[in-house]
């Protein structure tokens, strides 16, 4: 049985491999037969030509002999799906316009989605980098409303409420508190500043993650100078020393004791910490007064407890830690839940934003869908005579519908190539649009998980396998359509003269299949089209917003004061020494430094007492965004002072306190009256009945937000050790990032410099989102207009083709040039406005969904709306006018004589 | 096949080639020749059956090929029948004749 599978298998082989050989056997073989018959024949009797008649005759149709035989061999099957294929590839070179449009239609279809479909998959199908992380769960405290404002589910916990929490909950085996990502400044030689986590002795355990060597920080003890550093700094900063634990490292100044290296690849849920120390609860934090900023609470679930369950008990626990900690707000308790780590991968908005892509892309898929679509149903329409032609000779139809889908199946196989490279392109210039990893969730909203970045984009396996599997699925699946339809059996129809004119039923309905394909490319693109033309209104408005101070020629730094070095009363004194160091630079032509940066987000509020108003309940206070500043900084950023006066050197530790309010402030605090000269109270730095000495102009905080009111401090009254440095430059600002550095280093050699960038840059970050939307959104608008123009471009060109006599006839009877554009741009136009009748309630729906990102239009704006459908209107009316004009040149009596 | 004769399936027509060769090699014409011998006439094998055959018994590696002469000096595909084709040969036979004594015996039955 096996031998004769063996020598089965070896004749198969040989039969696929030597096919010309057997087949020339096989017509020896024949040959010989009928010889030998006929000599038998012409012994019996008969003349030669007869004999040799009647011998072809008993042979039977050697066609159907030699078929049978070939049959036999058992090979058939793939010699006919090769020649098939080969057969395709030729008629695919032959028609060169038609292979390139196919195959460019399903490509950019196909590529655009699988390019989206990495960046989801990456961001957010993708399980975290962490052992078993579906029993990861975020606990997240829910603080009571209060009069400003509703519930909030607030990430940070006040540490009794942790540990309340963790000694009383059930359903995990681990719970940490993560602090929130920071950095540190490695001192000593090579000074640098690192990504830096605090952690608890829970936090490796609850990850899943085994320390490559060394050991976790204890549970308990008073030491806590201890670190655990990445793999990637052991083998950067040491060299890969087997010997790293018990090594030490010095931190702002201070020396810590290295225990333990993480495996590689791993950098704290910030993604970015190559220092780890153990969490330092400070007393004002272990008494609940103080509040970790940014902290947030992961826990393992047990294996036996489900993710319902876990959310219940967590529930209960909740309540009983709103007994314990009775709140002082007006209404509601404190309260807890429980939800997947996931939700902290992106900030939501991020997310929906990026939901919302994957929905437009698959529009322009069903776009290139229906193109193809089409396009293989004209195909297929223009060979309708040779199919009918092949069915009277006898062809199998299911031999011609594998013809036909062969196809189909090498242009989906080229379409799929061009895809992935589409692809590719597709997903490096994703990774490109977000700099300094703004889109990046840890930056969006403190405390996410910086794990999971826009920068970590890539076609990996499964978005390849996607690619191709939809290639494959969708070559077939319009091929097949157009295949069976056209090898019907109603062959009488087909053979006819004048079949290509007058159709038939069935070419009529196939020629208004296109239409109605036309009018959904038409609609589908509307959606598209609308959408991105609110993303861009969005943006133009979003860049014509005045931000208060000119961006342009600013150079910025961020400088950190280690901790050790800092020394408060000095620092008014280094101040002035480096700003005129950095004065000095040649084109620089001011200097200032302030303690964060404008549209960043990352200043931070303080609650405002005015005059003499009693503080009542801390939280009735309103919030200032307070900005520490130095005297040159207003003019240094074009702020201008629209009343009293700027700060001067003057104001300085020791002067009577003074600060500066923004002109919201001034208009909200003192409506009507004039804000210099009145007190007000800052809860920072002892800032006491500070005196208001002048009203600037507003800066933004967020250019989507309006104004909020500002105050600003001196630098000399209130001296911090992390500042940013800010540089006007007469030409252009990054041309002196270097010797900016220098000159700081020539000053503070142990000070780390970083996060150097122009202004400009830090401002087009703020508005990447919007950007990023408006440019993903009107590509995809211009590939879906492209494709319903070239749709809308083949019908009315078929169309001309078919009613060429009508044309003849309608010029022999003195229809006008005109006359005749004016039929088939009409045409076209029909098209299009249906189109448009279709598709505008879904666009309206479907913008609806852009409420959260569109800025300062209505998603039912008309004004975008009129815009786009003139756009669509103005392009049907191209793509009908260009094949019309062919039809102009029709000559009557050729039209009259044509077939 | 001839009008009043039976239809062969298609194991069948296997089996009495194998049997043709079992005697002497033979070309394809010959094969058919002795078939029509054999049967007194009665089987008449056409190409169309009698090629695929052949082949499908070679691909099964029951009988073999080579490349030969006949007497009148044309070159001719002659099979012979493989050992492991004698051995089929038996055992079919054998078959055949238990499946025909089996039959007949219920045919007899009343």
């Amino acid at each position: 049985m096996l031998r004769d599978l063996f020598s089965d298998l070896r004749f198969r082989l040989r039969a696929l491999f030597r096919r010309t050989d057997l087949e020339r056997d096989l017509s020896d073989e024949l040959r010989l037969h009928v010889d030998i018959e006929t000599d038998r024949l012409v012994r019996d009797g008969l003349s030669p030509v007869e004999a040799r008649r009647r011998a072809r005759l008993a042979l039977g149709g050697v066609e159907q002999v030699r078929e049978a035989t070939r049959d036999a061999r058992g090979v058939s099957f793939i010699e006919d799906a090769l020649q098939d294929l080969r057969y395709a590839a030729r008629s695919l070179m032959r028609r060169p316009g038609f292979t390139a449009l196919a195959v460019l239609t399903m490509a950019l279809g196909i590529g655009a989605t699988t390019a989206i479909f990495s960046a989801v998959h990456t961001l957010i199908l993708q399980p975290l980098p962490f052992r078993d992380p579906d029993q990861l769960m975020n606990i997240a405290l829910v603080s009571p409303a209060t009069s400003e404002r509703p519930a909030t589910l607030d990430g940070s916990w006040p540490y009794p409420q942790f540990l309340f929490f963790r000694d009383h909950q059930t359903a995990f085996e681990s719970v940490t508190l993560a602090g929130p990502a920071g950095a540190v400044n490695v001192t000593g030689t090579n000074a640098e500043r690192l990504g830096w986590e605090e952690i608890d002795a829970q936090y490796l355990p609850t990850l899943g993650v085994p320390l490559e060597r060394g050991s976790n920080f204890p549970s308990a003890g008073d030491s806590l100078a201890l670190a655990i550093i990445s793999d990637r700094l052991w083998r950067a900063r040491y060299n890969a020393d087997p010997g790293i634990v018990g090594k030490s490292i010095e931190l702002e100044g201070r020396s810590y004791e290295i225990v333990g290296v993480t495996p590689p690849g791993f950098l704290g849920l910030s993604g970015e910490a190559d220092i780890l120390t153990p969490l330092a609860v400070s007393a004002a934090e272990s008494a609940g007064n103080v509040l970790r900023d940014g902290s947030f609470v992961v826990a393992r679930r047990k294996v036996s407890v489900s993710r319902g369950e876990a959310i219940a008990r967590v529930g209960l626990v909740g309540s009983a830690l709103a007994e314990a900690f009775p709140s002082s707000a007006v209404a509601g308790a404190w309260s807890v839940v429980a939800r997947d780590l996931d939700v902290l991968r992106l900030a939501p908005i991020v997310r929906r934003g990026l939901l919302l892509l994957f929905g437009a892309v698959l529009v322009v898929l069903l776009i290139s869908c229906v193109n193809l679509a089409s396009l293989l149903l004209s195909r297929a329409e223009a060979r309708r005579r040779e199919i009918a032609v092949r069915l009277a000779l006898g062809a199998r139809r299911g031999r011609l519908v594998r013809f036909l889908l062969a196809e189909s199946v090498l242009l989906s196989l080229l379409g799929g190539v061009v895809s992935i490279a589409l692809a590719w392109a597709g997903s490096v210039a994703l990774t490109r649009v977000s700099p300094n990893g703004v889109l990046d969730s840890a930056r969006n909203f403190g405390g996410g998980i910086g794990v999971v970045r826009v920068s970590s984009i890539h076609l990996d396996s499964t978005a390849l396998a996607f690619t191709f599997a939809m290639a494959i699925g969708v070559g077939l699946l319009f091929g097949s359509m157009p295949a069976v339809q056209t090898t019907k059996p109603a062959l009488v129809d087909d053979l006819k003269d004048g079949a290509a004119m007058a159709g038939g039923a069935r070419g009529w309905l196939r020629f208004t299949s296109r239409q109605l394909l036309v009018i959904t490319e038409v609609a589908l693109a509307l959606v598209l089209l609308a959408g991105s033309g609110l993303m861009i209104r969005s943006l133009g408005n979003l860049l014509r917003i005045d931000p208060g101070f000119d961006a342009r020629h600013v150079l910025t730094l961020q400088v950190s004061v280690p901790r050790d070095e800092y020394n408060r009363e000095a620092m008014p004194a280094f101040y002035a020494e480096l700003t005129s160091k950095l004065r000095a630079l040649p084109g620089a032509t001011d200097v200032a430094f302030a303690d964060c940066l404008p549209l960043t987000g990352f200043c931070g509020g303080a609650r405002l007492q005015v005059g003499d108003t009693p503080p009542g309940d801390g939280t009735q206070l309103p919030m200032v965004g307070p900005r520490w500043i130095t005297p040159r900084w207003l003019a240094t950023m074009h702020v201008p002072l629209l009343s009293g006066r700027a700060f001067t050197d003057a104001d300085r530790i020791g002067a009577p306190k003074v600060v500066l309010v923004s002109a919201t402030a001034a208009r909200q605090f003192w409506p009507g009256k004039s804000a210099v000269g009145r007190k007000v109270t800052i809860t920072m730095d002892g800032f006491k009945n500070a005196e208001v000495i002048g009203v600037v102009g507003d800066v933004r905080e967020q250019l989507e937000t309006s104004s909020t009111p500002d105050v600003y401090l001196p630098f000399a009254q209130a001296p911090h050790p992390d500042f940013v440095v800010f540089i006007r430059t007469s030409g252009s600002p990054s041309s002196l990032a270097t010797a900016a550095r220098k000159a700081i280093w020539a000053v503070a050699p142990s000070y780390s410099v970083y996060d150097v960038q122009t202004m400009s840059a830090r401002a087009g970050a703020s508005t990447a989102r919007t950007r990023y939307g408006a440019l993903l959104l009107g590509l995809f608008a211009c590939v879906a207009m492209v494709l319903a123009v070239v749709g809308i471009y083949g019908v009315i060109s078929s169309m001309v083709s078919q009613r060429t006599r009508e044309i003849g006839i309608r010029m022999a009877l003195g229809a006008g040039r005109g006359g005749v554009l004016r039929l088939f741009v009409g045409e076209g136009i029909g098209l299009a406005a249906a189109g448009v009748v279709l598709g505008l309630g879904g666009a309206l729906a479907a913008t609806r969904l852009l409420r959260a990102f569109v800025f300062g239009v209505e998603t039912w704006d008309p004004a975008t709306y009129v815009t786009t459908i003139a756009v669509i209107g103005m392009a049907a009316a191209l793509a009908s006018w260009l094949p019309a004009r062919r039809a102009l040149r029709i000559h009557p009596t050729d039209a009259l004589r044509h077939d | 096949m001839s009008d009043d004769s039976l239809d062969l399936p298609q194991g069948t027509l296997d089996l009495l080639i194998l049997k043709a060769l079992s005697l002497a090699p033979l070309h394809g014409w010959g094969v058919s020749a002795r078939l029509r011998a054999m049967s007194r006439e009665r089987f008449d094998i056409q190409t169309g059956s009698l090629y695929p055959s052949l082949h499908r018994l070679e691909r099964r590696g029951w009988i073999k090929a080579k490349w030969g002469v006949t007497e009148n000096n044309r070159r001719a595909k002659y099979y012979e029948l493989t050992r492991r084709g004698r051995d089929q040969l038996a055992t079919e036979s054998d078959a055949w004749a238990r499946l025909v004594a089996t039959v007949g015996l219920v045919l007899r039955t009343n």
